[in-house]
């Protein structure tokens, strides 16, 4: 009897199978340990626009299936993930992974397979450098900074003083391209400082810059040690005279939890911004609240564009070949939460059209007048 | 001779977990040469890290074919060994434990502030030069060579200084020898699994061979046990396939790793295979 009604299930199913089989896509994000704060924003994203996206579906209706495995923000499980998603999941395309490092040791492994991958959160350099099948939408920090630093150039500023991170690689890029830019710029830098990033005591260094009066302070840090820097200038006498500028790890609400009233008047460059004034990033912080009951980051903001962006690029190419996703994946042309969007002919962000420099005014970021 | 498709597939799938198993066998019979003789070092991912910088640094600055590489990659580790080896193997404990664990801080920072090493961006595109049977080669190598001194005149002297070092010094057993050729030994093991890891994943970073590292490498000896060479390899292969068999406990896999370790701890004080070698009479 059971056997008979499996059969006639399967009889029934079957054709509908065939016609709407299921399009796998994977996904690589930190979901377990200390970083897995960012994992989990991004797959929010991830699910939010894959549930806009399957209602039409691609390639003549039929659904992609998301697969998302956690990397655990370590190298050899992130790898282990990638090769069970194209060996054995066969997916036609892979999002992620989270952090840059975990891309370096990705990227080569998805790039042999011809296997589509798109960063939508590593910012470091020389990411798109792994191969041709290796694309990003995260705006690289090269393309956030020199925005800031015209920003502040615009209130008057002519010397900096820059301080940095030297033991996390975002850190690190993002301290490079800072001092790219504020050279670029001609601003005069009087003096480089850096720390550790789980340091508690910034006082030397401050004290040593606050010698030298610089007209404004650059940050590359993540937001902890960011927070912590903002509020020892403050006991330490900085004033309203010194503008504080930041990278992309200062660009968290934390920063305002932490610091506080330290923390005001400090601007940060950010790719998006959860009050921006574009139409259709309104219905999406909405859309957002209602499904998960929190406020989106630019994190869960870029990873539900990435998805739109990667299931047009698959309906675009009529196939769920490697190559062919790849070639319309380049011709991207999007407008999403984000802002216009289209790839370089190297695979990054095109445009940095869509920053907003923010400022933090009692505790929380506005966007700068 | 060609291998069909499902197998091929299958091998590509896992072949970085294949990979790992090889070396963290190879990094747990590091662990267990120091046990052995009763030395709680956790120098192994410094020496790891020395194997892998050195190696890829080799293979990407000076273009060294493999062959070359790979053995000379131990040289670093091994000076590294004896140089802080003297001083150190004076100290017995917890107090060797934390001056090897300030080596691996210490080396930390120097990958860090130095641009040669990267600095925190570490160093990426190194050319995929490990074969699978290397790997398999020197581990069958290393548990062969420590079953055989296992069994030897050294293997009981090696027992007789990790059940006591004062007695077994009273009985004629050189210790510093011993503790310092065991401290060698382990710098070359752990400076060949850096050098076959750097080889294999194309990417190393500063933060790879720190003290998270050397405690996982310590747990590999602690859940396999180390009466015989061959338990500590067990033990690394069951903590590396463990995280992957969770794959389908997404939200759990963490804590269920942790709490397996744990009972494992609690209930086989001596380890996964706790049983001891056996040798002839003398």
């Amino acid at each position: 009897m059971i056997r008979k009604i499996l059969t006639a299930t399967l009889l029934v199913a079957m054709p509908v199978m065939a016609l709407a089989q299921p399009v796998p896509l994977g996904a690589i994000e930190v979901m377990s340990g200390p970083n897995a704060a960012y994992g989990t924003a991004i797959k929010a994203g991830l699910e939010l626009a894959l549930d806009e996206v399957n209602t039409k579906g691609v390639l003549g209706g039929r659904k992609i299936e998301l697969i998302v495995e956690d990397s655990a923000a370590n190298k050899d499980q992130a790898i282990n993930a990638a090769r069970k998603l194209i060996g054995r999941d066969k997916v036609v395309a892979i999002i992620g992974p989270t952090l840059s490092n975990e891309m370096f040791a990705v990227g080569p492994v998805t790039n042999e397979r011809k296997v589509p991958t798109l960063g939508t959160s590593t910012t470091a350099s020389g990411i798109t450098d792994i191969g041709p099948f290796i694309f990003r939408t995260s705006l690289p920090e090269s393309d956030v900074v020199p925005v800031t630093i015209k920003a502040a150039q615009a209130k008057g500023v002519k010397t900096v003083a820059l301080m940095y991170a030297n033991d996390d690689a975002f850190s690190k890029s993002g301290f490079d391209v800072m001092k790219a830019a504020a050279e670029k710029a001609g601003l005069n830098i009087l003096a480089i400082e850096s720390f550790g990033s789980k340091d508690a005591d910034f006082s030397a260094q401050l004290t040593k810059i606050k010698a030298l009066k610089p007209d404004a302070v650059g940050i590359s840090a993540l937001v902890e040690p960011v927070a912590g820097v903002l509020l020892q200038a403050k006991q330490l006498g900085f004033g309203k005279q010194t503008l504080f500028f930041g990278g992309n790890g200062s660009n968290s609400p934390k920063l305002g939890e932490i610091a506080g009233a330290a923390a005001d008047g400090m601007m940060v460059g950010s790719p998006w911004f959860v009050g921006k004034t574009a139409d259709n990033n309104a219905a999406f912080v909405s859309a957002f609240n209602a499904r998960f009951g929190k406020m989106p980051d630019q994190f869960a903001a870029q990873a539900y564009d990435a998805m739109k962006i990667m299931a047009g690029a698959i309906d675009r190419a009529g196939s769920t070949e490697g190559e062919k996703i790849a070639a319309s994946l380049s011709k991207t042309d999007f407008t999403g939460v984000m802002g216009p969007f289209q790839f370089t002919e190297h695979r990054d962000p095109a445009t940095a059209a869509g920053v907003v420099v923010l400022v933090m005014q009692s505790g929380k970021f506005t966007i700068a007048p | 001779m060609s291998i069909p498709g499902w197998l091929d597939d299958f091998l590509w799938t896992y072949q970085n977990l294949i990979h790992g198993l090889g070396i963290n066998g190879l990094l747990a019979l590091s662990m267990y040469v120091v046990l052995a003789v009763g030395q709680l070092s956790l120098g192994q991912a410094a020496f790891m890290g020395l194997g892998a910088y050195s190696g890829a640094l080799m293979t990407m600055k000076l273009h060294w074919p493999f062959a070359l590489v790979l053995p000379a990659s131990c040289v670093v580790p091994v000076a590294f060994a004896l140089a802080i080896g003297v001083p150190t193997l004076r100290l017995s404990g917890v107090y060797l434990a934390i001056a090897t664990i300030g080596l691996g801080e210490v080396l930390r920072a120097v990958y860090l502030n130095v641009d040669l090493f990267g600095g925190a961006l570490g160093l990426n595109g190194i050319p995929e030069r490990t074969e699978t049977w290397m790997i398999y080669a020197l581990l069958a190598l290393a548990l062969a060579g420590f079953w055989l001194v296992g069994r030897s005149r050294i293997g009981r002297a090696m027992e007789a200084m990790r059940e006591d070092a004062t007695a077994a010094a009273v009985m004629g057993v050189n210790v510093a020898r011993y503790q310092l050729a065991a401290l060698v030994c382990s710098a070359v093991l752990a400076g060949l699994a850096g050098a076959l890891s750097a080889h294999a994943s194309s990417f190393i970073g500063p933060n790879e061979y720190g003290f998270e590292p050397a405690v996982t490498i310590l747990s590999y000896a602690l859940l396999g046990g180390i009466g015989t060479p061959l338990a500590p390899v067990v033990g690394a292969w069951f903590l590396t396939v463990l995280p992957e068999l969770l794959r389908g406990l997404p939200e759990i896999r963490l804590a269920f790793n942790g709490v397996i370790i744990v009972l494992a701890v609690l209930f086989l004080p001596r380890g996964l295979l706790g049983w001891r070698m056996r040798r002839r009479a003398a």
